[in-house]
């Protein structure tokens, strides 16, 4: 089960609205890399990880990744506060608001609404092991565009701490990944799938 | 940055080294010495958060309930705002 706390992971503080950035930024609540795919990736591909340390691993970066769906949700609401018609239509955000006025909805930067075919749940631990560590490559690269378009201080300083926690969730899973090749054979790793087949 | 700002930033601080000893040690279940930072840490965030929640109210459903739960600002306000 999961209970709530009631703070952002990293404090989120941006006073001056700015509706065409939080629809780059709204990528990682619902787009392809976003924090939405990575959760229910990990906390989904968890029940199939053979070894506790991996069971561990995904619970916990499942859990975090939610956080982080919390600041990006925090991030877009902040930045489409008080915002009057005229600017929504020269942000060309007038698209977004028609079906959403200002609600935080999980879609991508392009307006593709979020789908489950932005991640896998393979239920073989290698699969899912380089899955992960690709998908934090690509929401390191996500905050990184992001970044080019961002020159507001208060914005950088929370989407630098996301960017940083994908490296460091690339390295826990890299270690997760060496955890579960130490255990299989080191001439064939991919002879069997340690989550299925009982050899 | 107000007091309450202030001292949610010191928590923050301090919870986010003990989340990133937790996740270290998934993958280095016997380091002692990440172990015992651990400990530091965590008798730190417990003074913080007995600090934090005596002055401005529950962090976690757990310990709170009602008015006290459902005063502002939740994570995502700016502050002032109702």
């Amino acid at each position: 089960m999961w209970t709530y706390e009631k703070k952002l992971q990293y404090p989120v503080k941006i006073t001056r609205p700015n509706p065409k950035l939080a629809q780059i930024i709204i990528t990682q609540y619902g787009g392809p890399d976003g924090e939405l795919g990575a959760s229910l990736r990990y906390l989904s591909q968890r029940f199939a990880m053979p070894w506790a340390e991996l069971k561990g691993l995904l619970t916990d970066i499942g859990t975090e990744e939610l956080g982080h769906l919390e600041m990006i949700g925090a991030i877009v609401y902040q930045l489409t506060r008080n915002l009057s018609v005229e600017e929504i239509e020269k942000a060309g955000f007038d698209k977004y608001f028609v079906d959403h006025t200002t609600g935080v909805y999980p879609v991508a930067a392009s307006g593709a609404p979020f789908t489950a075919a932005y991640l896998q749940s393979k239920g073989d631990v290698l699969t899912d092991l380089h899955e992960n560590l690709a998908a934090e490559q690509k929401a390191r690269t996500t905050y990184d565009n992001i970044l080019r378009f961002t020159d507001d201080p208060d914005v950088a300083d929370a989407i630098k701490f996301l960017r940083a926690r994908e490296v460091v969730h690339y390295q826990r899973f890299g270690e997760g990944l060496r955890l579960a090749t130490d255990r299989l054979n080191s001439k064939n790793f991919y002879a069997f799938n340690p989550s299925f087949d009982k050899k | 940055m107000n007091k309450r700002e202030k001292l949610m930033r010191s928590l923050s601080a301090v919870q986010f080294a003990l989340w990133e000893l937790h996740l270290y040690l998934n993958t280095h279940p016997t380091d002692l010495e990440a172990i015992a930072l651990h400990e530091q840490y965590e008798a730190k965030l417990r003074k913080l958060r007995d600090e934090y929640e005596s002055k401005y109210g529950p962090l976690t459903p757990i310990v709170g309930e009602g008015v006290d739960w459902l005063k502002n600002p939740w994570p995502w306000d700016i502050e002032g705002g109702d």
